[in-house]
């Protein structure tokens, strides 16, 4: 069964002459386990893809279902709760809160998802993603790749099924950018989350399962025989 | 929601402790002015509110004022009232050779209710003797000191003081009717014995008693909002206080909202991440709660300590009844000053933050 699912996902931007189509009849599903890269080049359609998978947009016609739940049948409130529960969001800007120390940026995750991680798990987090030694410092004193590995780490929080990363190499150099992959790679598979990654960075491919490449509002799957780079 | 709210404030020490600097000393002034207000009223009401009457009788043609009324023990003898009271008043300049001031003297009978209290001395039994407020001890006045009083021959003896007894910013001498007699007619003082200013009534039922013709029954506090100057005085620093808390609110909305416009992309992340726009407006609240309540509490303790420490002659008097309520109204105030930037954040769209 299929964690995420878009069905005919069309969604338009305007109306009359200056109406644009970001997305073309959208098809696509990612399963369990699973670490999907979506490459294209700025105002193909990668974002508006990321935030409708994300229940942040709603689409002009077809359904997005995450865990048989269609976004469209439910409330704003529900996307919501759906979003703090089901999704993680890795960003390219770091999207950690520059006043809460790396220890306090899980616990607000703990406050609002109303705490349902125990301290071991949380200890496991701390140590597979390396920032143990992290915890008291804020994200103003922590390099590019660090603050990148607490991002992931509240994405990872309370093991949500999808984890949804938007550029999330974009201000790192290529050792850190690698190493970021390599992280959501493996946390992909270790938790068996679906991870989808939004990049123009076509140096990233070789970590992922599946590649799409969206051109135009339109979504591609390249073929997995052939050598990934060579197809984007 | 505190959570947020306190690590913010932990995290940047410097900006917040100017927001409750600045609400600090909006809240010592509403205090202070407060107790100015206080202070200025008792400086009028003191003596009228030791009365503890519900009525008072004066002349129509008066206008209220009981220095312009003029009537007689018989009018008084003419009212129903559950207890009553004979007041004669005359203002005047009292001097002990040293030291002059304005005084109020009150000619009344000694075994009426409105006989004041003695701190220290004795109370009137002599021709001429008085009880003196003792604002006048704190202007050097003393028991056994004889008072030359302008425009009268009389001579005045303070046998006793007494507390809370000033009328119309005036310090009170009390005496005997037939002493306020002297002082006021002089030589033609057996002409006037029944000459009274005022009658002051006790009786909870004050509108089933009737007055003789040409005599007027007011509450006492329509009386007190008529004195000269009062109302005034009273309105001009109650508006100071009520802009004050319209000023603390604009204040705090304008810190806040800057603030929230500098966090506009995190607050987008997080409502991206799920985090809904109540926990979001929770934690702004209670920052400004917070933020608030120090600056009152600071205001509030720096507000007492000034007023221990200013000169009897500053008429401030703390009411910590009417202070805290002022606490109460500035914090709600504060709060509604964050109302702007709870609607900044509930018009953030998360998908900014991710650049769509």
């Amino acid at each position: 069964m299929a964690v995420l699912e878009l069905k005919q996902v069309k969604k338009t931007f305007g109306s009359g002459h200056k109406q644009v189509e970001a997305l073309k009849e959208i098809n696509f599903s990612a399963d369990k386990g699973e670490l999907i890269a979506i490459i294209g080049p700025s105002g193909s359609g990668k974002s508006t893809f990321l935030t409708i998978v994300g229940g942040l947009l709603t689409p002009t016609s077809g359904a997005v279902i995450i865990n048989n739940k269609n976004l469209s049948d439910i409330s704003e409130k529900e996307r919501s709760k759906i979003r703090l529960k089901e999704i993680g969001f890795v960003l390219q800007a770091s999207n950690l809160v520059p006043f809460l120390t790396v220890a306090n940026q899980l616990k607000l995750l703990d406050q609002v998802k109303k705490g349902n991680m125990t301290k071991s798990q949380l200890d496991d987090l701390y140590e597979d993603l390396e920032i143990g030694e992290l915890r008291t410092k804020y994200p103003a004193d922590l390099s590019g790749g660090e603050r990148q590995r607490v991002a992931i780490a509240k994405a990872l929080y309370s093991n949500p099924s999808i984890i949804l990363a938007d550029e999330p190499t974009a201000s790192l150099d290529s050792d850190r950018a690698y190493e970021v992959m390599e992280l959501l790679k493996n946390e992909t598979k270790r938790k068996n989350t679906t991870t989808i990654v939004v990049t123009h960075d076509i140096r990233l491919v070789d970590y992922c399962d599946k590649v799409y490449k969206m051109t135009d509002g339109v979504l591609l799957q390249v073929n997995e025989r052939n050598d990934k780079r060579d197809e984007v | 929601m505190m959570f947020l709210a306190w690590n913010e404030i932990k995290k940047n020490k410097l900006r917040f402790t100017l927001i409750i600097g600045v609400l600090m000393l909006v809240s010592y002034l509403v205090f202070f002015l407060s107790g100015l207000a206080t202070g200025l009223q008792n400086l009028n009401r003191e003596s009228v509110d030791k009365w503890q009457a519900e009525a008072i009788v004066l002349t129509e043609e008066s206008d209220k004022s009981m220095n312009q009324s003029s009537l007689t023990i018989e009018d008084a003898e003419a009212i129903d009232a559950k207890e009553l009271a004979v007041i004669g008043q005359i203002n005047a300049v009292a001097g002990n050779g040293d030291v002059k001031t304005k005084v109020s003297l009150f000619g009344i009978r000694e075994d009426e209710f409105i006989m004041p209290n003695v701190t220290e001395g004795k109370v009137f039994t002599g021709e001429n003797e008085v009880i003196a407020s003792d604002v006048l001890q704190d202007e050097g006045f003393k028991i056994g000191d004889e008072l030359q009083l302008s425009s009268s021959e009389q001579i005045l003896k303070i046998v006793g003081f007494t507390d809370n007894a000033r009328f119309n910013a005036a310090p009170v001498l009390y005496g005997d009717l037939s002493t306020f007699h002297r002082v006021k007619f002089g030589e033609a003082d057996e002409l006037n014995l029944t000459s009274i200013n005022a009658i002051v009534v006790r009786d909870d039922n004050i509108e089933a008693i009737t007055t003789g013709k040409s005599l007027e029954l007011m509450q006492v506090e329509t009386f007190i909002e008529n004195l000269p100057g009062y109302t005034e005085q009273s309105l001009t620093l109650n508006f100071m206080i009520y802009f004050l808390f319209v000023i603390s609110a604009v204040i705090v909305a304008i810190f806040l909202y800057v603030l929230t416009v500098q966090k506009i992309s995190m607050f987008g992340v997080m409502k991206a991440q799920g985090i809904s726009n109540g926990y979001l407006a929770r934690s702004v609240i209670a920052q400004t709660f917070l933020l608030a309540a120090v600056g009152v509490i600071i205001g509030f303790v720096l507000s007492l300590i000034t007023g221990a420490l200013l000169p009897s002659a500053v008429p401030v008097a703390f009411n910590l009844i009417t202070m805290s309520i002022y606490g109460l109204v500035l914090i709600v105030v504060a709060i509604m000053g964050a109302v702007f930037s709870i609607l900044t954040i509930v018009r953030i769209d998360p998908l900014k933050a991710i650049g769509g």
